[in-house]
């Protein structure tokens, strides 16, 4: 829903450098600006109005999925922000949603538990707080993705995953045990708690349960991440970000802080990361559990790429391309899984997780084949063709 | 006593194949400067295809075969797709080859149904050595030695033969070699071939019981991953460098997994790594890129 | 500019029309499925709600056809569609035909949470459940949609819900009969040093549980190594092993970690006796470089169902059926365990029935009053006993050149005195 509204200039041309803006464009924007305004916020009402609306048309299961897809949007837009905005390659991104979900678990836990701690925080400060942990933990890697670039910091911040790993399995107490992972509660706003049926609730006749209200939960999460994105990407620090990944000299030169800007890029996309854990959370009706293989996984280096893999495929930078990517490496593989179904037991058939795999795959190789810029690229193609 | 021997034996043992590992890595990095997310894949294909053909045909047919396979499909790889992606950014490729890679290693694992654990088999009889008190396992000593004289063979042609001058050319400045009438297609095609080359010869020792352990060639795909640090270590522009971090990263999972625990050692390799990294940011022998302004 | 308002005005007034028909397809579903408990009546007067029609009632295996349990899976998914066949052809359970319904998680959580959403809406029960980390994130669920599960899995840590209807012995029983077998056959003794090399996850740990209690009631040490699921190289492990002196060991580990590991343990001349938990050993591991030392005598396994050589008549039959249907596959004991938790759910629907009730809640409550006579296929199991595994008794097997890959040590089901005094986690 957040894509609906069209894409300002300046967030619009992430992947061409910026364009020098012409002076006489100072004038023509308060008018512009005005009537766009007029229409994002109906456009804005529009969207609000579907997203109340839709859980009582879409099956669960696909509520379930679009979920899901919501928690690799988000994750996406802060990766997507470091990689193609400020231009540092960061494999590192499944770790800080790990530590954002273990942040949430441990503050909104609940106290009396004997295995795990809990600091028995309200869930919506749990919440807050969880996300500002991981996004300090980011700006804690700042002495060494300071030093490092390109690849290099991309494979060094692979360590942290590894890192992640196994300190999730040595400290069980909080991060839940490997096993059976531990419980965190459901997000509970002002009284209307977001994973229990209570108050008891329904649009059109149909009962809101937990993945409706997730849902809307979501998707609120998801435009407010998108919002928030966009208003840090079209400011000063978008504009500080794009000096470092153009050229860090002359971004030094012209006076950008090239380790605080890195040390902020790697800060607010961690924070972004440690959002989509604690919506893992969620998603997984309150489990926190960490990863038996550091190789596949909720928070594995499988997850950490298919970050990478959604910011590519959205288009390196576009904020709504996350959302898009995440519908393609987060969205399709659990679609196919519940379109197809198969009594092939040969063991060498086609089943839905092989055709998923397929499809998956080759979507992957022909999207970077024939849109290098991805689906925002895509979708910046398809604007100017109409235009036409 | 016996125990380190035994350690250093197996982890300059496996360091060795990782090194045949990063070493390919390396090559194809410094080539088409794409990170390879589909080395595991190569490593597959070569290992899959030595199966099959092993049980009609014998062994040596069989990894001939399969190291020919592993050549003919990176130089396909590079060939129909990344030549045909020229204008993707560096990231977009790399995300490119983990399409191929899924792809891969989905249509690899469907084709062996339900043989869960396919081994290659070697040679060579299973007897332990014995060296200095320890027993080490014959896998370990025989893909030392073949490592060693595959590296040095490819060093050699790398320093001497016209198609190393090309490489080291286009990997300075490919302008220049175009200019200098290097045609770049043969150059960018022969360093994934031979990635691809050495992919197969480590799949060898990979799918054993003793390097790969139990699950045999599916695990080769997961272990391959060890190529990443061990090219970062080494220095992504340094073919030299590969060799040296495929053997730290051999030694220090060793060491780690004996002296500390399992699960940690595949932390300390990265710990290594970092370590590394902190001090030398383009790795021990990598080349320190030049900030223009 | 209007173009756009135009184009919002169109928008706005397509939601409200949806908005004011009301004709949501998903309020009609679930208005009829919707839970009340007092839904429909069967042709027998009995109270159903999801998943049970007048003719049909329908059950769903969440299995991994395509993922690393993929052997396994296809197997026991094999040996549920073999039961549903038989049943069907002799007219079915109260009246109703059984219909399954398959899903293929791929061994990932993160698939199977929207497959269960979808196989919820319209399935009594699970007659197959596989993978730990799908039942470590579904288990809430289950719970609170009162579904009833067999999984493929069998931590004692599980038993803390009647849902979870786990077929014969848990991990920490495997282990306690395992070591108290290896000491009445003299090949350890107390206040001797065992081993233990175990995935550090729900599997290994309750495995290691009861190496553990064993341990503490003979005064024997145990050296415990740990591995993750994907560890495929157990060199060092082993070492660690041997380097304190083990008498025997014990392995809860994944098939190709067994492989390594006896490898290992052969070449580093650790000649000591090996018991391997049940879902260490596959048929496929004969094929390996390690089959003579497997062979030897020195490994031995057990698992809660017969192996597929066997003399029982149930056995061969599955058998029989299993190689028409699938000829050239490697059989294993999947169909056998498949077939076996057919008869378990069989149980549990005629239990359900007499008590006019085959309701999700009707089911649970029928569990708690079921024992299964699996014409051979298991020791009985009892299933009336909150927190406790349905049976401590375990067949005790070697690896053999034969169908399935191993034959019984002995016909009759192993249990010791230690595993019958041992209390699991949530034995009331």
């Amino acid at each position: 829903m957040s894509d609906t509204s069209p894409p300002a200039p300046a967030t619009d041309a992430v992947l061409e450098p910026e364009p020098s803006e012409p002076v006489g464009a100072v004038q023509v924007r308060p008018a512009r600006s005005r009537r766009t305004t007029a229409v994002k916020v109906v456009l804005a009402a529009v969207a609000a109005v579907v997203v109340f609306l839709a859980p009582a048309y879409i099956d669960a299961e696909y509520l379930t999925v679009a979920n899901w897809v919501m928690v690799g949007a988000v994750g996406g837009m802060g990766l997507t922000m470091l990689v193609g905005q400020a231009g540092q390659l960061s494999l590192a991104h499944s770790f800080f949603a790990l530590v954002g979900g273990v942040s949430y678990a441990v503050l909104a836990g609940p106290r009396d538990e004997a295995s795990y701690t809990g600091l028995g925080l309200p869930s919506l400060l749990a919440a807050v707080l969880a996300v500002l942990c991981a996004g300090l933990v980011g700006a804690a890697f700042a002495p060494i993705s300071g030093r490092l670039r390109g690849i290099y910091l991309g494979v060094a911040s692979l360590s942290l995953v590894f890192v992640g790993f196994w300190l999730a399995r040595e400290l069980p107490s909080l991060a839940g045990s490997t096993s059976s992972g531990r419980y965190a509660p459901s997000l509970n706003l002002f009284g209307f708690d977001f994973g229990e049926l209570h108050p008891e609730l329904h649009v059109l006749n149909v009962p809101m349960g937990k993945v409706e209200r997730s849902f809307w939960l979501y998707a609120a999460l998801t435009a407010l991440a998108y919002v928030l994105g966009r208003g840090a990407l079209s400011g000063r620090v978008g504009r500080g970000w794009r000096a470092l990944r153009d050229n860090e000299a002359v971004a030094t030169v012209m006076g950008v802080s090239v380790v605080r800007q890195k040390a902020l890029a790697f800060a607010v996309s961690s924070a972004y990361a440690g959002l989509a854990g604690v919506m893992v959370v969620w998603w997984y009706d309150g489990l926190m559990k960490p990863d038996e293989s550091v190789d596949f996984g909720t928070y594995s280096t499988t997850a950490a790429i298919s970050y990478l893999a959604i910011c590519v495929i959205g288009g390196l930078g576009s904020l709504g391309g996350a959302v898009l990517g995440s519908v393609v490496v987060f969205g399709l593989p659990q679609i196919i899984q519940l379109v197809t179904s198969s009594d092939d037991y040969s063991g060498t058939g086609f089943t839905p997780g092989v055709i998923t795999n397929f499809v998956f795959g080759s979507l992957i190789v022909l999207i970077i084949l024939f849109e290098p810029r991805g689906l925002a690229g895509l979708g910046a193609r398809l604007r100017a063709v109409l235009r036409r | 006593m016996d125990t380190l021997v035994q350690v250093l034996v197996n982890g300059v043992g496996k360091g060795a194949v990782f090194a045949l590992l990063a070493t390919g890595f390396v090559i194809i990095y410094k080539a088409t400067e794409t990170i390879n997310f589909a080395h595991g894949s190569l490593v597959l294909v070569a290992g899959y295809v030595a199966y099959e053909v092993k049980s009609d045909h014998g062994w040596l047919l069989g990894v001939v075969a399969g190291v020919l396979a592993a050549m003919l499909f990176a130089f396909l790889v590079e060939r129909v797709l990344l030549a045909n992606a020229r204008h993707a950014h560096a990231d977009s490729l790399a995300i490119l080859t983990i399409g191929i890679d899924v792809v891969v290693v989905t249509e690899i694992s469907r084709r062996l149904g339900t043989a869960a654990a396919p081994f290659l088999g070697d040679p060579y009889d299973t007897k332990p050595i014995h060296i200095l008190g320890a027993s080490v396992a014959r896998t370990y000593v025989v893909a030392l030695l073949v490592a060693l004289v595959l590296l040095g063979a490819f060093f050699l042609a790398f320093r001497y033969t016209s198609w190393g001058l090309a490489m080291r050319a286009q990997s300075e400045n490919s302008e220049a070699a175009a200019l200098m009438g290097i045609r770049s297609w043969r150059v960018t095609a022969s360093a994934w071939a031979v990635g691809g080359g050495l992919a197969g010869i480590a799949v060898i020792f990979l799918a054993t019981n003793d390097i790969g352990g139990g699950s045999g060639l599916l695990a080769s795909h997961t272990l391959a991953f060890a190529a990443f640090p061990a090219a970062i270590i080494g220095g992504l522009t340094s073919p030299g460098g590969a060799v040296a971090g495929g053997l730290i990263v051999g030694l220090t999972d060793a060491l780690a997994s004996q002296y500390v625990s399992l699960e940690f050692a595949k932390v300390a390799v990265y710990l290594v790594m970092l370590a590394v990294l902190v001090v030398r940011p383009s790795g021990l022998f990598g080349r320190v890129e030049q900030l223009r302004v | 500019m209007s173009r756009n308002l135009t184009s919002c005005a169109v928008a706005f007034a397509a939601v409200a029309a949806l908005g004011l028909s009301a004709c949501s397809t998903k309020a009609a579903d679930d208005s009829t499925g919707g839970g009340s408990g007092s839904g429909g009546s069967g042709s027998a007067g009995v109270k159903t709600d999801i998943g049970v029609t007048a003719s049909e009632i329908t059950l769903a295996a969440l299995t991994d056809t395509s993922g690393v349990f993929k052997v396994l899976g296809l197997g026991i998914t094999q040996g549920n569609q073999m039961w549903a066949d038989d049943v069907n052809k002799t007219g079915g359970i109260c009246g109703r035909k059984i219909k399954i319904t398959t899903h293929d998680t791929g061994y990932s959580a993160e698939k199977a949470v929207p497959l269960y959403s979808k196989l919820k809406a319209d399935n009594l029960g699970m007659i197959q459940l596989i993978g730990s980390p799908t039942l470590a994130a579904l288990k809430k669920p289950l719970t609170d949609d009162k579904i009833a599960a067999i999984p493929a899995s069998w931590a004692s840590t599980n038993l803390d819900v009647p849902n979870v209807v786990m077929i014969g012995p848990t991990y920490d029983i495997e282990s306690i009969n395992g070591l108290s077998r290896l000491q009445s056959q003299g090949k350890i003794k107390d206040g001797d040093t065992i081993g233990h090399i175990y995935v550090d996850s729900e599997y290994g740990k309750n495995g290691a549980l009861g190496t553990k209690y064993y341990a503490s009631k003979h005064k024997m040490k145990v050296v415990e190594a740990t591995v993750t699921s994907t560890e495929s190289d157990l060199t060092a492990a082993v070492t660690k092993l041997k380097a304190g002196g083990v008498k025997a060991f014990l392995l809860t580990t994944t098939p190709a970690q067994t492989a390594s590991a006896v490898g290992v343990a052969t070449a580093q001349g650790l000649n000591v006796p090996i018991h391997g938990s049940g879902p260490t050993f596959t048929p496929q591991l004969l094929d390996t470089p390690v089959a003579a030392a497997l062979m030897s005598g020195r490994y031995t396994t057990d698992a809660p169902q017969l192996p597929v050589q066997s003399d029982n008549p149930k056995v061969k039959e599955i058998s029989a059926a299993f190689k028409k249907a699938h000829p050239g596959q490697v059989e294993t004991y999947g169909p056998i365990l498949g077939y076996a938790s057919g008869l378990v759910w069989g149980s549990i629907l005629k239990q359900a029935c007499s008590d006019g009730d085959l309701t999700r809640a009707g089911v649970l409550a029928a569990v708690r009053k079921t024992t299964v006579d699996t014409q051979g296929l298991t020791p009985p199991l009892d299933f009336t006993k909150p927190g406790q595994p349905s049976s401590r008794s375990m067949f005790l097997m070697v690896p053999a050149k034969v169908p399935g890959g191993l034959k019984l040590v002995q016909t009759e089901p192993y249990v010791s005195p230690d595993a019958q005094t041992y209390k699991t986690p949530f034995q009331k």
